[in-house]
């Protein structure tokens, strides 16, 4: 037992540390094939270089990509903002009782697979009196549903944690008006909620590949779809989108960690 | 002329009614404590006086005017929760400031009354701090002065205390009198702790089952309860029925009687005959359960020395006078 119990430390760090290096493996090699001349029938690149990301970034195609995968997530996750958090107040705030019908109903995205919907979604929007199929507007909606999950969750979770009835309560009580205690009190306090799950969100529909193809694809060009349509170029270019891809998510991670930690 | 007057008030949700009729007559500057177990409705009629839950019938009279038809941010009461509820993304300062706010009081006479009441509840030192930083007491200090600031007509708190430990507890029902009385505010504090309802209040409304079974000063309650419930509720009364009070005092009764522990003393004197079935000390009371006739009986008794003490299965005698006995419907 002694002996095991020694030896753990250093055990349980080379497990960590083989994950890790197995996580990273992929990745550090995207990175240096995207930073190397060219690199087929040696151990080591031959040459270093930036002039894969100096093409991919002075590239219109891709940019007006990045943009419009920017676009459309921003948009969904503002239209799930202006969705859900009135929905989600007036479900927690007036009728308690139908959160379990809620919770039901945001976890049909996960029940069906994508390719199973989006087929489904092109038949429903191809024609009809909303022909959306094709156009930014149909990833939009679809982008809302998918994102619906992760936002209802993290936000109800902060609402059940700050009382919200007795907030709401002590508010009228000293004279504010519904609209007021809601914007003055219960807003500023699910920021942690907001914050957390619009970039969970965004990081994931912004990567969000077979939605998009299928709807939308090469008619209106997002990143993943961009990513797709140059497999056939340089494999040191599409390295290079990846990686330009995998900073900017990281970044936003990042981002989105330091302005939570900055109230606690 | 009372000040808060409460006539024939009804609330039900749906088929289960919560309480009905409840009238009562309060005075300006009193100190009401509602008392009951919990689901007696006591929490309900708060949030009814307070606006908060609507009301099926009956009228809420505040200084002469109908309070049922105004909205709760016009009704001009303050209310403390169980929770605090303090608002938790403000400062102590803005949390107190806030009712102020809200009434467009503004600047110099803001920040001097926030002050004002700050310093009533102790907490200057703390304007600054956010609510996650302070403990129970101070939140609920808070919360206090807070629902000062705006000078209400009417303080109701509700169980303000139960989230606190025993001695912070004890410290603030003082604090809570103290205030209440340097401003004459009529109050009215819901609470389900008999102790805490016999030290704070003028008058108690001791409510059961949605109606209030007795209402008086804590002396009146304490001593003579109206009915089996309120001497159940209130001390550690013996209830005995007709025919256990019969058998132990030797004389036909036809009703229930209680007898306070207290007031049954042990000594050589006595002429009942008892048994010591065991003992548990409070600190500066001894309990007994004893045995008296066939009987099961609690006693009191002051702990004065450890040479009083009587040990289990000791014979000793019991002494019951006539005004002890209280008889209860």
């Amino acid at each position: 037992m002694s002996h095991a119990e020694n030896r753990s430390p250093l055990f349980h760090q080379l497990v960590v540390y083989a994950l890790m290096l197995i996580l990273l493996m992929p990745l550090l090699g995207t990175l240096i094939y995207s930073l190397s001349t060219s690199w087929s029938a040696t151990i080591l690149p031959s040459g270093l270089t930036f002039k894969w990301y100096l093409a991919l970034w002075s590239d219109a195609r891709f940019l007006s990509a990045f943009g419009r995968s920017l676009l459309v997530c921003f948009a969904a996750l503002a239209l799930s903002l202006v969705l859900i958090l009135p929905l989600l107040f007036v479900v927690s705030y007036h009728f308690p009782k139908l959160d379990a019908v809620m919770n039901v109903l945001i976890l049909l995205p996960f029940a069906i697979p994508p390719v199973v919907s989006s087929v489904g979604l092109m038949q429903l929007f191809a024609g009809g009196p909303l022909p959306i199929l094709g156009t930014p507007w149909i990833l939009i909606g679809c982008y809302f549903t998918i994102a619906l999950p992760f936002m209802y969750r993290a936000i109800s979770n902060n609402l059940q944690a700050i009382n919200l009835r007795d907030l709401m309560d002590a508010a009228h009580l000293l004279g504010a008006s519904t609209w007021r205690a809601a914007f003055m009190v219960v807003l500023p306090n699910l920021r942690k909620g907001l914050m957390v799950s619009v970039f969970l969100s965004f990081s994931f529909l912004f990567g969000e590949f077979v939605f998009a193809n299928l709807l939308v694809g090469s008619r209106y060009e997002t990143l993943q779809v961009y990513l797709y349509n140059m497999r056939n170029d340089s494999g040191h270019f599409t390295s290079a989108l990846v990686i330009s891809y995998f900073m900017f998510v990281l970044l936003m991670t990042w981002a989105a960690n330091r302005l939570n930690k900055d109230k606690s | 002329m009372s000040y808060l007057s409460i006539q024939g008030l009804h609330k039900s949700y749906g088929a289960t009614s919560i309480f009905s009729d409840i009238n009562c007559e309060i005075a300006k500057g009193e100190f009401i404590t509602l008392l009951g177990p919990s689901g007696c409705g006591k929490s309900t009629l708060l949030r009814c006086i307070a606006g908060l839950t609507g009301v099926n019938g009956g009228q809420i009279r505040l200084d002469g005017e109908d309070l049922v038809p105004v909205a709760p941010q016009k009704r001009g009461i303050g209310m403390v929760f169980q929770s605090y509820a303090l608002f938790p993304n403000m400062t102590v300062q803005q949390n107190v400031a806030f009712g102020l706010r809200m009434q467009k009081v503004k600047g110099s006479e803001a920040e001097q009354r926030v002050e004002e009441v700050l310093e009533l509840v102790e907490l200057n030192d703390f304007a600054n701090r956010y609510p996650p930083q302070l403990s129970g007491g101070q939140c609920q200090r808070v919360a206090l002065a807070r629902s000062l600031v705006t000078r209400p007509r009417l303080l109701l708190l509700d169980e303000p205390l139960s989230a606190l430990d025993a001695r912070i507890r004890k410290h603030l029902r003082e604090q809570i009198r103290n205030i209440q009385q340097e401003l004459g505010l009529t109050t009215i504090f819901v609470t389900h702790d008999q102790e805490e309802a016999l030290v704070m209040s003028d008058r108690i409304f001791l409510m059961n089952g949605g109606k209030i079974v007795q209402s008086g000063d804590a002396e009146t309650l304490y001593t003579a309860p109206a009915d089996a419930f309120a001497a159940g509720f209130i001390g550690n009364y013996n209830l005995l029925d007709a025919d256990a009070a019969s058998r132990l005092l030797l004389r036909p009764i036809n009703s229930r009687v209680a007898i306070r522990p207290e007031a049954i003393q042990i000594g050589a004197q006595g002429s009942i005959e008892a048994l010591v079935r065991s003992h548990s000390l409070l600190g500066n009371v001894i309990r007994y359960s004893i045995e008296a006739r066939g009987v099961e009986l609690l006693v009191d008794v002051l702990n004065r020395s450890p040479a009083d003490l009587h040990a289990r299965g000791q014979r000793i005698n019991l002494n019951i006078e006539d005004n002890a006995i209280c008889e209860v419907a």
